[in-house]
């Protein structure tokens, strides 16, 4: 799929973290294309968020190391933005302000703030919400205010911690299938966390599962499905066997690694 | 609180009345003045305050210009001792709460001071201050500025860390993340803190006016007490808990009205 000479986005080598005496993830390597959505599966605790955090420059790294456009992940930077598990809305902002976060940061104008900010909110749906308050909207309209706020920043990598893993399975469809087309519009490179292995075949170019304790990557699965990728992608009979291969690849000792989780814990 | 529920209640019509709570409160009142009056008439000496004592002389008490200008004198007192103590408490409390060194030296001494009674060091503050104003406002301030800190110090200390992580991939400067994050996420405490500020500030003002004789409602009270004149000292109370009743009322009004994400429906 991808042209062997682009010059990657992302390129972790030989990446690991380890917390005092406790190795989360070891031996990462990973090289993400321009336009290329990678997506990260694995079980609970194997430290897909710890990964995440750490190529946003949120913490560093213990061994290896993280470049972005070539240039090692020291801090958080301009041009990458997360969307959290958690969303991370700000209670006491509306959702226009907690879009307009990012904006505000990187010193752009006020009135430019307010032309952009509406852009966003209806990319994502949320038009008419925007003095609302987080308590005041389900679930599923705070992710797509914490999306927004991540995209209204034009990043050149976006990371997606579990985005949907908190909402309903219904809501989580229409986010996925919205984020689908937002993503056909304005292309970017994207590392898309996951719990789901549909939510992964759906979104991901390539799927990289991350297993074992300390994890690291067990297998990368290539996604050979056509863009643009829509309801009718579910249906198609590569897709099963796709999800079919990750499922046996991820669930072969699936319910040991939870025991250990437990036992370690 | 809710009335309506109660009257929605099934339950025998006539009862509807009885469980009506404004009913039951103003019932109780009159009970309780009746009981007053009585037992005073009953067993008191005639000087001693009363219902119907306090009725004739309060809207005479209340026109009274030496008597307005030692409310004020007061009532100032403990506002400007308590804008002092939200100030400097405040400044001081978030940096105990986000500076780690700062907050174990001193927390020791502030949860001490804290729990020194004012009533105590009154002699002390007098000696430093001279028996003047100055000496009230220093104790309304030592009353207030603690409460104030040791409240601002937990609210610094607990804001959200998913707030504060979001703050930090989109690269907010401290000062940004203080007005963004660490301000909104300790308002409730503040407001405690200043609730209970409020409560300690009007008793430090009264005692220390008792002590210093100085005008005010306290020694107001005091005069009238010695003088016999107990109907118009108890005016003097009601004054009292009335400012202690708005504030609280103007505490939770300003809760509601500008920051109506804390504590939501
Ligand atoms: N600050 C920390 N200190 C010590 N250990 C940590 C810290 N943060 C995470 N861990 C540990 O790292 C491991 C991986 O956590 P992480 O949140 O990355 O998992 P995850 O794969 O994102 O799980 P989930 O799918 O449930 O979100 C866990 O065992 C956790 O206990
Ligand atoms: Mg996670």
């Amino acid at each position: 799929m991808k042209a062997p000479n682009t010059p990657p986005r992302i390129r972790i080598a030989a990446a690991g973290k380890r917390y005092q005496q406790h190795q989360i993830f070891e031996n990462v390597d990973l090289t993400v294309g321009e336009r290329e959505v990678v997506a990260i599966i694995g079980p609970s605790g194997c430290g897909k968020t710890t990964l995440l955090r750490c190529i946003d420059g949120l913490i560093p790294l213990t061994q290896g190391e993280i470049l972005i456009e070539g240039s090692p992940m020291l801090a958080p930077r301009a041009g990458v933005a997360m969307v959290f598990q958690h969303f991370g809305l700000f209670p006491w902002k509306t959702v226009h302000d907690n879009v307009a976060y990012g904006l505000k940061l990187s010193g752009i104008s006020k009135a430019e703030i307010n032309e952009r900010v509406p852009h966003f909110v209806k990319l994502v749906g949320l038009s008419g919400f925007e003095k609302y308050y987080p308590y005041q909207i389900s679930g599923g309209m705070q992710q797509r205010c914490g999306l927004a706020r991540a995209l209204a920043t034009e990043p050149r990598v976006l990371l997606m911690d579990e985005p949907f893993g908190a909402v309903d399975a219904q809501t989580r469809e229409i986010l996925q299938f919205e984020l689908l087309r937002i993503w056909e519009d304005t292309p970017t490179t994207m590392v898309f966390v996951t719990h789901s292995i549909e939510e992964a075949v759906l979104m991901g170019d390539r799927i990289v599962v991350l297993k074992g304790r300390p994890s690291s990557v067990h297998e990368v699965v290539e996604v050979d499905l056509p863009r643009p990728r829509d309801r009718a992608t579910l249906l198609l009979p590569h897709f099963a066997e796709l999800r079919e291969h990750v499922w046996g690849t991820l669930m072969a000792d699936a319910r040991q690694a939870e025991f250990d989780v437990i036992k370690n814990n | 609180m809710s009335g309506s529920a109660v009257l929605d209640a099934d339950g025998p019509r006539g009862y509807a009345l009885l469980n009506h709570p404004l009913f039951l409160k103003a019932t109780a009142g009159l009970v309780l003045l009746c009981l007053w009056e009585g037992v005073v008439r009953w067993l008191a000496p005639p000087y001693v305050a009363r219902p119907s004592g306090i009725a004739q002389v309060i809207l005479g008490v209340l026109g009274n210009a030496e008597f307005l200008s030692a409310a004020g004198a007061t009532l100032s007192a403990v506002a400007l001792g308590l804008f002092i103590s939200l100030i400097t408490g405040t400044l001081i409390g978030f940096l105990m709460g986000r500076i780690m060194l700062l907050e174990q030296g001193l927390r020791y001494y502030v949860n001490s001071l804290f729990a020194t009674p004012m009533v105590a060091i009154m002699p002390l503050l007098t000696l430093w201050f001279g028996y003047n104003t100055d000496a009230r406002l220093a104790a309304v301030v030592f009353a207030g500025f603690f409460s104030v800190t040791v409240n601002a110090c937990e609210g610094a200390r607990s804001a959200p860390l998913e707030c504060l992580e979001v703050a930090h991939s989109f690269r907010a400067r401290p000062w940004s993340t203080l007005f963004d994050v660490i301000f909104p996420s300790s308002l409730p405490y503040l407001i405690a803190g200043v609730r209970l500020a409020a409560g300690r500030a009007r008793v430090a003002a009264v005692v220390a006016e008792f002590f210093i004789s100085i005008p005010g409602l306290g020694y107001y009270i005091l005069y009238n007490s010695r003088t016999f004149h107990h109907n118009e000292a108890f005016v003097a109370v009601i004054v009292l808990v009335a400012a202690g009743v708005g504030f609280e009322a103007f505490t939770r009004w300003l809760t509601r009205r500008y920051f109506p994400w804390h504590r939501p429906r």
